[in-house]
């Protein structure tokens, strides 16, 4: 309870210090909102104009990437202070993290938020919301179930690579770009079908880089989309079962890494 | 019991071995080669409750990765530290309870918000109960004057105002022991001061265990009444101030101005066990003595006896040259560590 307690105590905080800066936070969600939107848009175009997408109409396309977004958005909100990993082992800030009596982990994924992650999240929940009416589902309390599980679990995913990856720096430092890259391959291949992907690729974006599990795989399950499916339906309704597992896997991981922990110098 | 208790602790780092010429840096890169640095070997001392304890050496001599283990930040490559009976790199969240810690030249306030909102987060953070958080809080504004910034973010605060802040938020739980790396650095005359007499505060009124380091031996002298001397990672003393100025600079020094046309300044001789006239200037004499073999009355008298005196001077060897000598002859045969008695 006292943990749940700490952890919004500093979340809170770093809400509001980004709070301070009045006109960058409506910039940054604005900003994120169209980067997002556009994004889609050149997608809608391309799918408008040959109707389909790896057998996706387009309703279903809108939907995985809506669905993708909002996991997206969730990870950014929770898990992108990844991303400044390698500078708080730099300059020291990370020893300040070991002499609070809670985990130094929180602590680097709370010192900041990053607000547009707020315009992920609210494109995202946009294209869900217009193409929620539009594809061929029955909205029983199970699917509903089955979407918020699969958004959940899709950020834990890429929240698991992401902290795994970082973990590295403990050892490395300068680990930023390589995580760069896996954000990207998220970001470029996680919203469309896998059909259209030759086989390799559809095999190493499940297998070596888990970027089906994210949005594709569950979405099939919703979609009723499971056939001709490069892996087990089995696999496909895992999927947040999967997110989770991976998040635990890459906590260890970190845990394992951060003994490797040497500190900055003074 | 002591309340720190630190045995033979080691701290070894290791680095990949680096190449220079063709290549070098991709050899760099691939090498299973490492290269192993001891900044900590074999450190030992003790500390007892309510001591405020002044802990010394050049940069590099390994000050502050000793306080990084005792405080759990890193994990030694051999050795025993507990604290107040915990294994800080075992037990770290319990031990971060315990402690506190400012560092210098970090601040740990949140750097948009509001020093009084940082202070919140603090209690926290910690587990104080609202009641004792209303209580320490305003004896901390009471006593380090924070009342005119608490509603300033920390950005905007001096460096003096935030160090302030920052022993108040390292102050505000009641840790039994504080761990202070270089409190006083870049701070003004009035900030430094400020600083010394809350230190000084604290140790005496609450009987928290102090441990400081610092390059500034002004902060020493003020505060401490033992420094534990470290150098290489090794300790070289540990004991009273006096003491170390006793063993390293024996010698006191008599200022003598002569009055007089000081003709008379050629021709001063003394001859007198243990003294040594090391300076002479027209009027002036700075003589050295051994106040073990002669005491300084005696040599006043000597003197006075002799010559027509203005003025005369007794000077206390001060610790930072005390120190520079220790640093500058920097071999372990100096070593005298935990002869604390």
């Amino acid at each position: 309870m006292h943990r749940l307690d700490a952890i919004l105590t500093l979340a809170g905080a770093s809400l509001r210090s980004e709070f301070q800066y009045r006109a960058n936070v409506v910039t940054s969600i604005v900003g994120g909102l169209i980067y997002q939107l556009t994004g889609f848009l050149v997608v809608f175009i391309i799918v408008d104009r040959f109707t389909e997408l790896g057998g996706w109409t387009l309703p279903e396309i809108t939907f995985l990437y809506g669905m993708r977004l909002t996991s997206h958005g969730i990870f950014y909100a929770t898990i992108s202070q990844m991303f400044e990993f390698d500078r708080v082992l730099i300059n020291g800030e990370y020893d300040r993290f070991l002499v609070r009596p809670m985990s130094p982990l929180v602590q680097v994924l709370t010192r900041k938020l990053r607000v547009n992650c707020f315009g992920d999240l609210l494109g995202g929940l946009i294209l869900l919301l217009a193409a929620s009416r539009g594809v061929d589902v029955d909205w029983s309390l199970a699917a509903i179930g089955m979407l918020l599980a699969a958004v959940v679990g899709g950020a834990l995913v890429e929240g698991a690579v992401q902290i795994a990856l970082g973990s590295l720096s403990f050892r490395y430092l300068n680990t930023l770009q390589i995580r760069v890259v896996a954000n990207e391959i998220f970001n470029v291949y996680g919203n469309y079908p896998f059909r259209i992907f030759p086989g390799l690729l559809q095999y190493l974006l499940t297998f070596a880089l888990p970027v089906a599990f994210v949005a594709y795989l569950p979405a099939s399950v919703i979609l009723d989309e499971t056939n001709g499916l490069h892996v087990s339906t089995t696999l496909a309704v895992a999927a947040p079962v999967i997110g989770v597992a991976l998040f635990m896997l890459a906590l260890l991981f970190w845990r394992r890494m951060s003994r490797h922990y040497q500190s900055a110098g003074n | 019991m002591p309340i720190i208790d630190v045995d033979n602790l080691v701290k070894e780092f290791h680095r990949p071995k680096r190449f220079d010429g063709p290549l070098g840096g991709l050899r760099t890169l691939v090498t299973r080669q490492m290269i192993t640095s001891r900044a900590v070997d074999g450190v030992s001392f003790s500390i007892d409750e309510g001591e405020l304890v002044g802990y010394l050496g050049s940069n590099g001599a390994g000050k502050s990765t000793t306080i990084k283990m005792l405080s759990g930040i890193l994990v030694p490559t051999s050795g025993h530290v507990a604290v107040n009976g915990l294994v800080p790199w075992q037990e770290r969240e319990r031990n971060a309870l315990q402690i506190g810690v400012v560092f210098g030249q970090r601040t740990q306030l949140w750097w948009d918000l509001p020093l009084a909102d940082s202070l919140k987060i603090i209690g926290k953070l910690y587990r104080v109960e609202p009641d004792r958080y209303r209580r320490n809080l305003d004896q901390f504004i009471d006593l380090l004057g924070l009342e005119p910034f608490l509603g300033t973010p920390v950005r905007q605060l001096s460096l003096g105002q935030r160090m302030r802040g920052d022993l108040a938020a390292a102050m505000l739980y009641e840790p039994r022991i504080l761990y202070l790396d270089e409190p006083t650095v870049g701070l003004d005359v009035v900030a430094k001061e400020r600083t010394r007499q809350f230190i000084e505060q604290i140790n005496r009124e609450t009987g928290t265990t102090i441990l400081l380091t610092t390059h500034d031996l002004a902060d020493v002298e003020r505060l401490c009444n033992r420094i534990i001397f470290i150098d290489k990672g090794n300790v070289l003393y540990d004991g009273p101030v006096d003491r170390l100025k006793r063993r390293y600079a024996p010698y006191r020094m008599l200022d003598v101005a002569l009055a007089g046309d000081g003709d008379s300044a050629g021709a001063i001789r003394l001859d007198l066990p243990g003294v040594e006239i090391v300076e002479q200037g027209d009027a002036r004499l700075r003589i050295q003595f051994d106040p073990e073999v002669i005491a300084v009355t005696d040599l006043i008298t000597a003197v006075i006896a002799e010559h027509d005196v203005s003025d005369i001077a007794i000077v206390e060897p001060d610790l930072e040259g005390v120190v520079r000598q220790i640093v500058e002859s920097g071999n372990t045969a100096l070593t005298m560590g935990g002869d604390r008695s």
